[in-house]
């Protein structure tokens, strides 16, 4: 049986260790639909999945900025037609732009929430409306959503709402037999981490690989069993 | 192959929602949607054939799209009581075999559905042994006329699947004979058929006071069986 993975957010971080991850491993995921804005971090994780290949897998990308909500109506639609199924999500992207609660700019509260919150309820709501039948879903939120930090308001509430609705995913698609999952990293060596923490040392932290390693573990077998709420993943 | 007779006519005064309960949402979502995905997973089903209370045709479409139902789906008015609907829901029936379920029976799953598929009579349903003692009275005096073996009786559920020919000679007896029935199962048992029954789920019950609501709710929640 060969299966699908969409990534979004696909091209840095989390999403592309968790990319690389699935996509080196001799498994049965052998479909990669990877989302991401255009950046030419995304243009090289394309090109060198096409050029090593061991295991001979099919890896689409997908430009979009899902804070662009038509877009990425479309976009799923597109993803249907051509891919059939998703069986796999890993709803990664996230964007953040910290400040002090004087100093939002509303703009970008609502690019904050479009990226973090509405764009993978859109992404879920607009596959399922496709057809489509998920395996796993996965959320990443964040440690910052469970603990408001100050300077983080716009990203604290993001996350904080994707912990809940990804709750209700929870609940609403056990119908179809879905299971959701949502992660909560902690400090994570991401570009993300270093907008939110400018002055850390990336290499004493949790790296985006080890939260890639607990996300395969949630798609295997063993996955099945890991019932949390929230799953906490730091160092 | 089958068509599925979906009950969702009924406007359910007894659960005070407001509203049909086929709309009332249990553990959140409207309980209608248990019984399209679960049925909508059934390779024996082809089509569906659901009734709808007059004036909600459009709500009951909109879940249909909203949830991405893949069996055609075809919408019959209501009539005005469930043995009217069935025998007016018949006549859209492609196959020659039928499954009938109610949409107010949200615990009922894919595998209820194939198991009912799978039993080797043609007229089956899903039937409960009765763990408690049911009297015969005369309402009108208040008054115990006897007594009933409850080992010889059994509490309908469904779903339910019968030849469309003998449910529809049923229906047709029914109205020479001029009685109503509250379900299928007996109309096509007396009207001279054969039906057998298949142990059912007590989970699979008729959610009909706001009680079964909360109760439907609380066994859709994930309660933990082996705890």
């Amino acid at each position: 049986m060969s299966r699908s993975i969409m990534v979004t957010g696909a091209s840095r971080g989390i999403g592309a260790a968790t990319v690389e991850r699935f996509y080196y491993a001799d498994n049965d995921v052998t479909d990669f639909i990877l989302l991401a804005r255009e950046s030419d971090a995304f243009t090289a994780l394309m090109e060198k999945l096409r050029a090593d290949n061991p295991y001979d897998k099919r890896a689409a990308g997908y430009a979009i900025d899902l804070a662009d909500r038509p877009q990425t109506i479309d976009l799923m639609k597109d993803v249907m037609h051509n891919h059939g199924k998703v069986e796999i999500l890993v709803n990664n992207a996230g964007y953040t732009a910290p400040c002090a609660m004087q100093q939002v700019d509303f703009a970008d509260f609502e690019r904050t929430i479009g990226v973090n919150l509405y764009a993978p309820f859109t992404i879920v709501q607009e596959l399922l409306r496709n057809g489509n039948s998920f395996e796993l879903i996965i959320n990443i939120a964040s440690t910052a959503g469970m603990n408001g930090r100050p300077g983080w308001l716009t990203y604290s509430a993001s996350k904080a709402a994707l912990i809940t609705m990804s709750e209700v995913m929870k609940e609403e698609l056990a119908i179809y037999g879905t299971r959701v999952v949502c992660i909560s990293p902690g400090r994570c060596a991401t570009d993300l981490r270093k907008t939110l923490a400018p002055d850390e040392d990336s290499s004493t932290i949790m790296q985006p690989g080890h939260v890639a390693g607990v996300i395969e573990m949630l798609a295997s077998d063993i996955g099945r069993f890991v019932d949390s709420r929230n799953l906490v993943v730091r160092m | 192959m089958f068509s599925l007779v979906l009950l969702n006519g009924g406007v359910g005064t007894r659960v005070s929602a407001g509203q049909p309960k086929q709309f009332i949402r249990v553990n959140g979502l409207p309980i209608i949607v248990y019984s399209l995905v679960a049925a909508d997973a059934v390779d024996e089903v082809e089509e569906i054939v659901l009734n709808y209370p007059e004036g909600w045709l459009e709500e009951t479409e909109k879940l249909v799209i909203d949830y991405a139902v893949k069996k055609p789906v075809t919408y019959v008015p209501a009539g005005r009581t469930r043995h009217e609907s069935v025998r007016l829901m018949l006549p859209h029936c492609k196959h020659e075999r039928v499954i009938l379920h109610e949409t107010a029976r949200p615990l009922v799953g894919a595998a209820d559905f194939r198991g009912v598929v799978a039993d080797p009579h043609e007229n089956a349903s899903f039937m409960l042994p009765i763990p408690f003692t049911v009297a015969p009275v005369d309402p009108d005096v208040g008054k115990v006329t006897g007594s009933l073996d409850r080992a010889r009786l059994r509490n309908v559920q469904l779903p339910q699947k019968f030849r469309k020919a003998d449910l529809e000679a049923a229906h047709e007896y029914a109205a020479r004979e001029g009685v109503v029935f509250t379900e299928d199962a007996t109309l096509v048992a007396v009207a001279g058929f054969d039906v057998y029954f298949l142990d059912g789920d007590d989970r699979n019950f008729k959610v009909t006071t706001p009680t079964d609501v909360r109760l439907a709710g609380y066994l859709l929640g994930g309660e933990d069986n082996d705890e």
